[in-house]
């Protein structure tokens, strides 16, 4: 299968000096599970916003469905619109992305700049809104929402574009195991609905939990490894490389021991043994 | 979940629907404005990358500079003569020079802000319904002289010598005021600047209100850089500048907001960890025998320019 999102050697500095992201070539193909990991500050929400367009690499090629995205092609109208409405962008910060009025307002923002008649736009926010358990908080402005119901809405206003592309970025940060869970559920179900998912996090047992395919970033921003969740989660060694686990030692009643730690649902002694 | 999942998200559109056509997009007025904005935190990083650089400027102590600055605005004043003025303007750029720093972009952004507050606020008073004198460029006659309100035009209108001169001093102060500030600004961290005003017994609460604008401006433009990407993101066309004002005048309200509550909460946490009113400074370097010369030297140069 062809990819539908290739990276072909991206370079990307902030101010033309700050490194972010060191050529980074790869491939997704549509459907996939993708999962781009890697510590603070190893450039992974930057190239998030390169798939989104929203950001232009200072080199390099990227594809979506074989057509090159630049900054030129994005001002080709038919082009733009053809981008927009097949890649959908959740930030990290909630916060900036809602800035309409109301929450139904946010969810309506993307249908109508899709010329979608106003029906069928209202129709497409009361079924997310439903999906979402957020119909009560439709009159309501963004700022009096909590972190969690902020997330559920800025995820709403992208679906209902119904974008094929889904580039979501550190999903599950700041969110109670509640809200976690129910966004495991709800990744998983777009997935299954054929949605191409793509995301930036540092949270492991999220890669584990969607069984993804991963790449691995190091901290010279950089792609490490490209593999499935099983091959990148059992290379401690490799996770250890690139800052996503870390070694310390504590107490199990009476014994010291020496882990591997990632705050991850396991963590391995040095002698192999395993705790859950 | 899955039974939940909306119907219209399970459609997908067909996979190559895209025309190419000629129609393009136009970058609007107001996406323009909002690059302009996010230059100000690319200048901010600019001026940090600058102040820390180890060039001559950079390397003396910022006491040093702020007295050099207050001092040398005051003999910028003083001075009555043009020649003095460029006399001052040369001096001050050998010092940029030496510090390295980018000559054309430095000096492109003095000389817009002078001509705007120094030239064009003052050229009005070039003509001879100002100031009276001798007229050099004439630009109109009236076939009898006026009286409006304090003012009286006469037959001819024009400007003067005498009012060129002013406006040329002026412009010159101006510019040269703005080249001592950009130089001392962009040759020293802003925290510097801030432990040597304390040190100075500039009051806390004035010390304070710049602290907090100078994050404020930070935080203002990152977020409004920040929205309009999120923007964009669901943007699918064009959209006309009438349109991009409204969401513009729209959204100001809600991103005061926001910037305002995250302003706040920077505060609490300066309140958090023991903040009260009173701005405390870590141990203060005394200064070297660098910053002795280089005092001595400016306050030579400086009785100088005011014998001249």
């Amino acid at each position: 299968m062809e990819d539908i999102i290739r990276l072909e050697g991206i370079h990307y500095s902030y101010f033309d000096k700050i490194p972010a992201v060191c050529d980074i070539s790869l491939g997704i193909k549509e459907g996939e599970r993708f999962a781009i990991i890697g510590a603070n500050g190893s450039g992974k929400s930057t190239l998030l916003q390169i798939m989104n367009g929203l950001i232009h690499q200072s080199s390099g090629n990227f594809f979506f469905r074989s057509h090159e995205v630049t900054e030129k092609t994005l001002k080709n109208k038919g082009f733009l619109r053809f981008f927009r409405e097949r890649v959908g962008y959740v930030f990290q910060d909630s916060d900036i992305q809602l800035f309409c009025p109301t929450v139904l307002d946010e969810l309506l923002y993307g249908p109508l700049q899709l010329e979608i008649n106003e029906k069928a736009a209202l129709d497409r926010a009361h079924e997310v809104m439903q999906m979402l358990n957020i119909e009560d908080l439709k009159d309501r402005p963004s700022y009096m929402l909590s972190g969690g119901e902020k997330k559920k809405v800025a995820i709403g206003s992208v679906l209902t574009m119904n974008p094929e592309v889904l580039l979501l970025d550190e999903p599950t940060n700041g969110l109670d195991p509640r809200t976690q869970c129910f966004l495991f559920e709800l990744m998983l179900s777009l997935s299954e609905a054929g949605k191409t998912l793509v995301i930036a996090t540092h949270d492991l047992s999220l890669v584990d939990e969607l069984h993804t395919k991963v790449a691995l970033m190091s901290e010279d921003h950089c792609i490490e490894k490209v593999g499935t969740s099983e091959d990148i989660l059992k290379d401690e060694d490799l996770l250890l490389k690139v800052n996503l686990i870390h070694e310390h030692m504590h107490h199990h009643g009476y014994k010291t021991h020496t882990h591997r730690h990632s705050h991850y649902f396991f963590h391995q002694h040095k002698n192999g043994e395993t705790h859950e | 979940m899955k039974n939940n999942i909306p119907g219209f998200l399970l459609e997908n559109p067909p996979a190559e629907s895209f025309q190419q056509n000629n129609g393009r997009v136009k970058i609007a007025f107001i996406e323009k404005g909002i690059h302009h904005l996010a230059d100000v935190v690319k200048t901010g990083y600019v001026q940090w990358e600058t102040a820390s650089r180890d060039n001559f400027f950079q390397g003396i102590d910022a006491r040093i500079k702020v007295l050099f600055l207050l001092f040398y605005v005051i003999i910028v004043s003083l001075k009555k003569d043009i020649l003095s003025e460029f006399v001052i303007a040369a001096f001050v750029l050998v010092l940029t020079v030496l510090s390295r720093l980018d000559i054309l972009s430095h000096y492109r952004r003095i000389i817009s802000l002078a001509f705007f507050f120094g030239f064009l606020i003052a050229l009005p008073s070039a003509f001879n319904v100002m100031t009276k004198g001798d007229i050099i460029i004439p630009i109109a006659h009236l076939s009898r002289p006026y009286s409006l309100w304090i003012y009286e035009v006469p037959e001819e209108v024009g400007l003067t010598t005498q009012g060129m001169y002013g406006v040329l001093m002026l412009s010159l102060r101006v510019m040269n005021s703005l080249a001592l500030s950009f130089l001392v600004l962009n040759t020293t961290p802003f925290p510097e600047i801030i432990k040597a005003l304390k040190i100075l017994k500039v009051p806390d609460s004035f010390l304070m209100i710049i602290t907090l604008s100078y994050k404020y401006m930070f935080l203002f433009a990152k977020t409004a850089e920040d929205m309009h990407l999120a923007k964009k993101s669901r943007l699918v066309g064009q959209v006309s500048n009438a349109e991009a004002r409204r969401w513009v005048a729209g959204r100001i309200a809600v991103m005061l907001k926001k910037t305002r509550m995250r302003c706040e909460e920077v505060f609490k946490a300066m309140l958090g960890r023991g903040f009260s009113d009173d701005i405390k400074i870590c141990t203060v370097n005394k200064l070297r025998m660098r910053d002795w010369c280089a005092g001595i030297t400016f306050f030579s140069v400086g009785i100088l320019f005011l014998w001249m």
